[in-house]
């Protein structure tokens, strides 16, 4: 074979808290899709951020055509054709498409119709419906995505790195996207994939680099290997089970939570959430499924009381709970798990004890004529802390030093003790190592097994599927439809997360506007 | 834990050294001598009572500025506008001291002008709080604008209303006697006004650590939607922190009024406000270091005044000696949290190598 | 009429200092770093200012020298919360208070005890041929002293560079998202370092302004607080050149009412209400003025984790 196209050569990074790469060794040929595969702080990204050069390696070389490099800044790495698509996409939301592909490319006056016309030009090219001029933050998520290949093939690069690239896309949407990248290696270029989703691995690699724990712990040919085994490569152990009880419909559940009607039409913008309606029984889980920014976080949060609701009811156990706000909604027993914990459900320089506290400071259970029972409060946390086994020394640790599963845990344990009635979870697991994703798994069946209702969001199908007795698909704000769990397939699922009903396709009811 | 606060105290100590070190280094341009200077500094300032109980008068109301400048900063918030608010507290406890002087008990219109001080100083800062909230008005800028407007609204009334009998100089007159808070040492200034000040100090600390008021501000400034997310709404807490801000600094003006000036002018303890503001952050907003910080800020102020008296050496250089000592402070943050870091990093080499041996 | 007329002269005459302040603020912030030592970077270049005229008898030459003052304070500004990642409004108020000191003392140093303030000559007037002729237009706009033409075509320059130049487009986009600037290439603690030490040299300008322009004279107090609304007139100005310019000319004229309140018949009004007027227009232009488009990571300084 010929001189791969990048080499790195016993890379090592060293953060403060941890050692996140460990003499990782990785080959590029020209040509090829690599997969890189692991679970979430495995130390992908950190590798090819080093590669990229937003990260410095603290020992290693990186060769690229056969000749030792030294890239120490992104346009060293850009200059020898390697561009990387982030997981958090790095564009300027505030910036037209245009802006955000030339920028650092040019020099002097910019003549912006110009350059809007060689976009547009270079997007035909390449299939990908970006309009130039539009504004990033008006656009959605998928064709953000598009906008950074887009700033990619404008560099020219012939190395692209995409961090997690369908984590925002329905099923339909990665097809298109992995066809993308067939055709794109099949000009000379190469592709690295991370990713944790082994379906795909499977589907787009051409070659499997699996890491754990900052260590590449083997390098297969999709050909020569199994699903179950990169799976235990992957982890290194095996898992328990879940065992989801079987849902019996039977008229003594009675309804918990009931939505009506439920709308958010903001002003000069398109609908966040359109007539709403369902209901979750005692004991049931309601899955809410749907490609990540279609109305989920706001469907969460005006059941919790934090959005500006246009019209609708809520009912909690038959009690109109509309005009109650977050304060009050917290005290009739409710629950809620945010997706991004760390801006809406913790406080990193606190100890675990003050975020136990974080949504009783206007109950009774900790604080007493205003002043905090710091002694039940403490003993409290550190008996959540042995019950979910969460890592800590004690409970008086900043949140933000313990690891990111630990601090779920923490969270978790804290919205079950708040949700006494019920339990929103948006995105429970995102971006947890596998054996937290199972110990919060389990305790959502322990929850819904004590007859609680609890509306679980998440965009990933398997945790939906795994967890829900019935499933509600979520597009541009409107329900697509509730279905029982067993009755849907990832195709059909797939369909309506794209907006498209293929049993109401006669009638018309599909995706219309 | 603990390491880590006695790392910070060694750490600003040696920030203090250093920035004392530097400003005395300037003083040969002046022909004076550094050594003889700082002899004559520390001499002077700890040789008699009335000098030291000097230090007690200045650090009282530093105290209390600096205070309100770490109260809103718990909660992510910037009252830059302290001095307004102490001149608003200035104004009315003067006013409650010369109106009701006579007409009531001595003890009971100092308490009444100690409440109005608050209460003024207060309602100053809750407007602040409250245009931040509601129009989301940059409350950095609108406190720091404040400050300009109340010192010539100040101006005014001391043109007008407040003017003394004279109408001389733009100052009020004297107040009464009986309405001076009481000394606690003969042969000095030094009125009970340190007490009130510390007391604020400590009932600060037990707000902010020990009640869920305190808790909820604290929550709101670090993380604002993770309070909106626990039902805590931000600019509820916004208002309650400005508005204790502002009364703090009320409260400062009340005891330079009544403990030690005994009447308002203008241009009246120009500084206070920005000195509260390095004190906070030479205590990195802790309310019981703002006690050390503002006896450190103190004894600057004596020292260097009695520097002035003694040699060539000018008031500014008090200035200069607070300003290097923030600015080495600061500094200090970074190398700390650099070193520590560093440290840290080879603990990770020590856990990685024990790993391969293992 | 000839009332208004000089009141306009004089406000367009004050109004330079505060827009050419408000210009390096709006240049800095633009990459999202708040300039908050601006009134200290005023108080050293009217310092500076005045010591440099002083002592060499030409006006350039305080310019110059308040020029590197601003620059050097900007760049321990910019070094301490650029590269040591200090709090931008706790460091501002710092070098505040330093540069206070600083000013006073090092006066003292150079000239001594004076018991009569020292007195320079102001920068002359140039009237522009036949563009000063115009009536009315001609005496506010094109008799100016050099500065304030410059300051104007500035303001105009600064706008084509911030929207229309890669240049801007780079300031731009370290202001709006920094990770983001840094993954396409773009040096983020360069070009804000940068950028303060540009905000400090027309800071300095604008601070030595008061001394050799204005009054003649130096003393502490010269400033009062103007550094600060230049601070406020890049906010209300929303971040753009030519809004600072506006905002400019009405603070300018609000300055420029103090002086001519008696000869405008408004002697019923207390001055001191004048005196506080910029002031108030500051709160209450921020509070009417809600809609402002922030530059996203305006404030926040550019951590990587290493």
């Amino acid at each position: 074979m010929s001189v791969p196209v990048v080499e790195l050569k016993h890379i090592t990074k060293r953060f403060a808290r941890v050692l996140a790469n460990d003499d990782v060794s990785i080959t590029i040929h020209q040509g090829e899709v690599v997969a890189l595969l692991g679970e979430n702080g495995a130390g992908k990204s950190t590798v090819m951020k080093c590669l990229y050069g937003l990260y410095r390696m603290t020992s290693g070389a990186i060769y690229v055509d056969g000749q030792e490099q030294k890239i120490e800044k992104p346009r060293d790495a850009m200059n020898l054709g390697i561009s990387m698509i982030q997981q958090h996409f790095s564009l300027v939301p505030a910036h037209t498409v245009t802006e955000n592909i030339i920028l650092g490319t040019c020099r002097g006056p910019i003549d912006y119709k110009k350059k809007e016309q060689e976009i547009a030009e270079l997007a035909r090219e390449h299939h990908l419906d970006v309009p130039a001029d539009a504004y990033v933050k008006d656009l959605p998520v998928g064709t953000q995505q598009k906008v950074e290949i887009l700033k990619a093939l404008y560099l020219k690069a012939r190395i692209l790195i995409m961090d997690e690239p369908t984590a925002v896309l329905t099923p339909q949407e990665s097809e298109i996207l992995m066809q993308f990248i067939r055709g794109y290696v099949e000009k000379g270029n190469s592709v690295v994939l991370i990713t944790h989703k082994m379906k795909e691995v499977m589907e787009a690699a051409d070659r499997i680099v699996v890491m754990r724990d900052g260590r590449v712990v083997g390098t297969v040919d999709k050909e020569e290997v199994q699903e179950t085994d990169l799976a235990h490569m992957m982890i290194g152990r095996d898992l328990e089970d879940l065992k989801k009880s079987a849902w019996e419909e039977s008229a003594d559940r009675k309804p918990c939570l009931e939505v009506r009607d439920l709308s958010i039409r903001p002003k000069n913008q398109a609908p966040l959430l359109e007539n709403i309606e369902f209901s979750i029984r005692e004991g049931e889980i309601l899955g809410v499924a749907g490609v990540s920014g279609n109305g989920q976080q706001e469907l969460c949060e005006a059941i919790y009381g934090a959005a500006d609701v246009t019209s609708g009811q809520i009912l909690l156990d038959g009690e109109d709970i509309s005009h109650l706000s977050v304060r009050g909604r917290i005290a009739k027993g409710m629950g809620y798990l945010a997706s991004d914990r760390h801006r809406y459900g913790m406080v990193s320089d606190m100890s675990l004890s003050e975020n136990m506290l974080l949504k009783a400071s206007y109950l009774k259970t900790w604080v007493n004529h205003g002043i905090i029972k710091r002694k039940k409060l403490n003993q409290d946390t550190q008996k959540a802390i042995q019950d979910y086994s969460v890592k800590a020394p004690d409970c008086s640790v900043s949140a933000g030093s313990l690891s990111g599963g630990n601090q779920q845990k923490l969270v978790v344990a804290r919205e079950v003790g708040m949700g006494e009635k019920m339990l929103i979870f948006d995105q429970p697991t995102r971006g947890l190592d596998l054996g937290a994703i199972n110990y919060v798994h389990k305790t959502i069946l322990e929850e819904k097994e004590r007859g609680k209702c609890i509306l679980l969001v998440s965009t990933e199908l398997s945790e939906i599927f795994a967890l829900s007795d019935r499933v509600m698909v979520l597009y541009q704000g409107r329900n697509m439809g509730i279905y029982q769990a067993d009755e849907l397939t990832t195709e059909k699922i797939g369909l309506l997360m794209a907006g498209y009903d293929p049993e109401k396709e006669k009638g018309g009811n599909g995706d219309e506007e | 834990m603990k390491s880590r606060k006695a790392d910070f105290i060694i750490w600003t100590a040696l920030a203090v050294i250093l920035g004392l070190i530097v400003s005395f280094s300037f003083l040969p341009l002046l022909n004076v001598n550094p050594v003889e200077a700082l002899q004559t500094m520390l001499v002077e300032t700890f040789s008699d009572t009335y000098t030291m109980g000097n230090i007690l008068v200045k650090t009282a109301p530093l105290i209390l500025t600096g205070l309100a400048f770490a109260f809103t900063y718990k909660a992510n918030l910037y009252n830059i506008g302290a001095q307004g608010q102490f001149y608003v507290g200035c104004i009315c406890a003067v006013a409650v001291s010369l109106g009701l002087a006579g007409a009531l008990p001595g003890p009971l219109v100092i308490l009444l002008a100690m409440l109005a001080a608050m209460l003024g100083g207060g309602l100053m800062g809750l407007l602040i709080g409250f245009l931040k909230a509601r129009f989301n008005a940059s409350e950095f800028l609108v406190s720091m604008m404040s400050t300009y407007v109340i010192t010539y609204v100040m101006q005014l009334l001391l043109r007008t209303v407040l003017q003394e009998s004279k109408h001389e100089y733009l100052k009020t007159d004297y107040i009464d006697s009986s309405v001076w808070l009481p000394k606690f040492l003969s042969g000095t200034s030094a009125s009970i006004g340190i007490f009130i000040a510390v007391g604020a100090a400590i009932l600060v600390w037990l707000i902010l650590y020990k009640t869920a008021l305190g808790y909820r501000i604290r929550v709101t400034g670090q993380n604002m939607d993770a309070a909106r997310m626990a039902g805590i709404n931000p600019f509820v807490q916004c208002m309650i922190a400005f508005a204790i801000s502002g009364a703090i600094a009320g409260l400062a003006g009340f005891i330079e009024i009544n403990g030690m000036q005994h009447m308002l002018l203008t241009d009246f303890d120009t500084d206070i406000g920005s000195y509260g503001i390095g004190i906070a952050i030479l205590a990195n907003a802790n309310p019981i270091g703002i006690i050390f910080a503002a006896l450190l800020f103190g004894v600057l102020t004596v020292g260097g005044t009695a520097l002035g008296h003694s040699t060539d050496a000018p008031a500014s250089t008090i200035d200069l000696m607070q300003g290097f000592v923030m600015l080495f402070v600061l500094m200090s943050f970074f190398f700390r949290k650099k070193i520590e870091l560093n440290r840290m990093k080879k603990q990770t080499v020590g856990a990685a190598e024990g790993k391969e041996a293992a | 009429m000839t009332t208004v007329v000089n009141l306009l002269t004089r406000a367009f005459f004050m109004s330079t200092p505060l827009i050419l302040g408000a210009l390096g603020e709006v240049i800095a912030e633009r990459t999202g770093m708040m300039v908050t030592a601006v009134e200290g970077i005023f108080l050293i270049g009217a310092w500076g200012g005045f010591i440099g005229a002083y002592l060499s008898g030409s006006c350039l030459v305080g310019f110059l020298l308040a020029a590197l003052c601003g620059l050097l304070v900007a760049m321990l500004y910019g070094l301490t919360t650029v590269y040591m990642q200090q709090h931008q409004i706790v460091m501002g108020t710092a070098i505040a208070i330093l540069v206070t000191g600083f000013c006073t003392f090092f006066y003292r140093v150079i000239f001594g005890v004076q018991t009569t303030p020292l007195k320079i000559e102001t920068l002359k007037v140039i009237e522009i041929p036949l563009l000063s002729k115009i009536p009315i237009i001609g005496s506010i706009l094109f008799s100016q002293n050099l500065i304030t033409y410059l300051t104007y075509i500035l303001a105009f320059v600064s706008w084509y560079v911030i929207f229309k130049t890669s240049l801007g487009l780079t300031l731009r986009s370290c202001g709006e998202n920094a990770e983001a600037a840094d993954a396409a290439g773009i040096p983020v603690t360069t070009v804000r370092f940068l950028a303060v030490a540009v905000a400090g040299c027309l800071g300095g300008i604008a601070g030595a302004y008061y001394p050799i322009c204005n009054v003649g004279m130096y003393n502490s107090e010269i400033i009062g607080g103007r550094g600060w609304i230049a601070f406020g007139i890049c906010f209300l100005g929303n971040w753009s050149p030519l809004g600072a310019l506006v905002f400019g000319i009405i603070f300018g004229i609000s300055e420029a009412l103090g002086v001519y309140v008696k000869a405008l018949g408004l002697s019923g009004v207390p001055s001191e209400l004048f005196s506080a007027l910029p002031y108030l227009l500051v709160i209450i232009l921020t509070v009417a003025r809600r809609q402002f488009r922030v530059p996203a990571q305006l404030g926040t300084n550019y951590v990587k984790e290493e």
